[in-house]
């Protein structure tokens, strides 16, 4: 039965986001930014989140952690990390989890390290706060979190400034500091856009590594196809702050539902996307412009867009719901009527 | 840092030279001749008391030789002899420069002490109405003249309250001289530090520093305040060279005898050597400061003091 996509009590659920909305105060107003962003991240998957600049993907990492910008507010919706909302808790609440049950890479390793900090002081803050653990004690656990990411001779790092490692060895303390506490849950915010390509593969390797290791639930948040093809279980797209389909990776590539994701992927061969090595593809463009918040159109965002545009399409808003083929998608032609 | 450092004492060198030399050669600027100038105290000077003075000022020189004669004399401590009183200018310039040093010190320490932590503050609680109440002030500070501020302050607390004496030697006479200054350099540094932690609390690594749980007091005192600290100490060695143009006024205002109250004396007087030994030790003054807050600066920085 095709239903709104349903709220899960399944026990393995890492996150899961119902209905989120966020908007930005402008002048007097609140500009709506995110409408309805809901995807579920199981413990140990790796859900991509894909769309094009602008569409809403860091706006809904940083709702999800808390650290919206100012003038920035969540209006509706829930953020359950392992049943807990994070929605409805405190700043304080909020300082507890962050870097301890959920914690986040950015994109820019180059400004995201503190330049007057050693790399070990910002690697054993977070070990100290969160685990309450000795200065010695989380000294040698931040080495072997160094050497973990794969960054050579740990102890002498430890003692280095940011500005002395190259960016790709900055990343990798980012991603060091994220796994510091053993999260349930890392958003990784376009982790290898800022870095030389021969450097993103291996950033994306440290990064499966890690799922494979200690098995932490990731929100990729990438433009990178072949990125997504490599790592992702499933993949989440948005389109103009709305999460358009929802789809297994593969599934998702074999046959794309809504028709914004079908533009995405038409452009570019399937054996692009699966290929481990080689170029990455970026997603493709796609005729006209993705809509500003302010003059986003009334009832589906893409139709001005879209080839499949219907009367119904311009009045309303599509729901994202499953059907019983196990796909979920908003689209009043692909998924209502199919 | 080696190479930072000997850029900056390079730097602090030419400084010193470039201000030598134009000292030198105010005593060109004087109408008239300036040996004339300088023996009007002697009504009628012998011709050869008249060459035995162009010959001590060097003036019977080739102009490009004037500026080694003159460095000559100043590096052996020689700044030639007050032209009222004929006391060595040296000596005058000693016997006040303690004075000086106290009053700016204390300033410069009342400004810092209280323009930092209020504009750390304003740029924390940044658009609250503490932070519009204490820009609204700074602005205040910024644009009342010293001379003026200094005016009120001995009207209100010497000539209405009573509380503190309006000139004299001791200390609680430096207080009101000195909180005019600790006043108007406060409201500069306070907007400076303002803007200085509103940019690094924007930074991109303060976001990861939350994103780490980190309790917002080890945002602020750990990742915050030490970048924005190193941002306000280049800014604390531009206040200190407008601090110390502020003591020449201040010093006036509330006869603090300092060398900014000689040095009026000696415009007033058109004692030449008197005033080039002063400026000669004011550039001195500014440009060693501003050198140790710059090694402070380098200190501070890993970005500099690592490799
Ligand atoms: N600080 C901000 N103030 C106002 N609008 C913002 C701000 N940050 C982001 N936005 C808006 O939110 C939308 C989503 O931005 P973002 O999440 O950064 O996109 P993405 O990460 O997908 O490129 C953008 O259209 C942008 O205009
Ligand atoms: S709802 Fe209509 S306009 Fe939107 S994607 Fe589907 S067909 Fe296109
Ligand atoms: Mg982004």
């Amino acid at each position: 039965m095709d239903a709104a996509l349903p709220v899960s009590s399944d026990a393995a659920l890492t996150l899961s986001v119902r209905g989120l909305s966020v908007s930005f105060r402008d002048g007097g107003a609140q500009v709506p930014a995110l409408e309805d962003v809901s995807f579920d991240l199981h413990a140990g998957e790796v859900l991509a989140l894909v769309g094009e600049s602008g569409s809403g993907k860091s706006l809904t990492a940083l709702a999800i952690m808390g650290l919206l910008p100012g003038g920035a507010r969540v209006d509706r919706g829930t953020v359950l990390l392992e049943s807990c909302d994070l929605v409805s808790l405190g700043p304080r609440e909020m300082t507890c989890i962050r870097g301890d049950r959920m914690s986040m890479i950015f994109q820019e390793p180059m400004t995201s390290l503190n330049p007057v900090l050693t790399i070990g002081r910002q690697l054993t803050e977070g070990l100290e706060i969160h685990l309450g653990i000795a200065v010695a004690t989380a000294s040698a656990r931040a080495v072997e979190l160094l050497r973990l990411v794969g960054i050579p001779s740990p102890e002498r790092r430890m003692r280095e400034y940011p500005h002395q490692l190259s960016g790709g060895m900055r990343q990798r303390v980012m991603i060091a500091m994220a796994i510091a506490c053993d999260p349930k849950l890392i958003i990784a915010d376009e982790p290898t856009t800022a870095l030389d390509v021969s450097i993103q593969a291996q950033i994306i390797a440290v990064l499966a590594e890690i799922r494979a290791r200690l098995g932490t639930a990731i929100l990729l948040i990438t433009h990178d196809l072949g990125v997504v093809a490599e790592m992702a279980d499933r993949v989440a797209v948005l389109y103009s702050g709305r999460v358009v389909e929802v789809a297994e990776a593969e599934a998702l590539f074999d046959a794309p539902r809504h028709p914004y994701t079908q533009g995405l992927l038409s452009a570019m061969p399937r054996l692009d996307w699966l290929a481990a090595e080689g170029p990455r593809t970026r997603l493709a463009e796609i005729a006209g412009v993705v809509p500003s918040l302010r003059d986003r159109p009334d009832g589906c965002s893409f139709w001005p867009r879209c080839p499949l545009a219907t009367e119904q399409c311009r009045r309303e808003v599509p729901p994202l719901i499953s059907t019983s083929d196990g796909r979920v998608a908003a689209c009043w032609v692909r998924q209502v009527a199919a | 840092m080696g190479r930072f450092l000997l850029r900056r004492v390079l730097t602090a060198l030419a400084t010193l030279v470039v201000s030598s030399f134009a000292v030198c050669m105010l005593i060109h600027l004087i109408p008239g001749d300036p040996v004339m100038m300088m023996m009007a105290q002697n009504s009628s000077p012998t011709p050869e008391q008249i060459a035995r003075m162009r010959h001590a000022l060097g003036l019977d020189l080739p102009f490009w030789l004037q500026y080694f004669h003159y460095m000559g004399h100043v590096l052996r401590g020689d700044l030639g002899r007050s032209i009222f009183g004929s006391e060595p200018v040296a000596t005058l310039l000693l016997e006040r420069l303690p004075n000086t040093f106290a009053l700016a010190f204390t300033g410069l320490v009342l400004a810092a002490g209280m323009g930092m932590p209020l504009g750390f503050l304003a740029a924390y609680k940044k658009g609250t109405w503490a932070d519009s109440l204490l820009m609204m002030l700074a602005v205040c500070g910024v644009s009342i003249p010293n001379f003026w501020l200094g005016l009120l302050l001995v009207l209100l607390f010497s000539l209405v309250l009573g509380w503190l004496p309006v000139a004299g030697e001791n200390w609680a006479s430096m207080i009101l001289p000195a909180v005019t200054l600790g006043l108007t350099y406060m409201a500069i540094i306070a907007r400076m530090t303002r803007s200085s932690m509103i940019e690094v609390l924007n930074e991109d690594y303060i976001r990861t520093a939350r994103a780490k749980g980190m309790p917002e007091r080890i945002v602020l005192f750990r990742h915050a305040l030490k970048p924005a600290l190193i941002s306000v100490v280049t800014i604390i060695a531009v206040v200190f060279g407008y601090l110390m143009g502020g003591v020449i006024v201040v010093e006036n205002v509330f006869s603090w005898n300092g060398l900014g109250r000689l040095a009026l004396q000696a415009i007033n007087y058109r004692d030449y050597p008197l005033i080039q030994g002063f400026i000669l030790l004011f550039a001195t003054i500014i440009v060693v400061i501003s050198l140790l807050l710059d090694v402070t600066y380098a200190w501070l920085d890993p970005r500099v003091s690592v490799e």
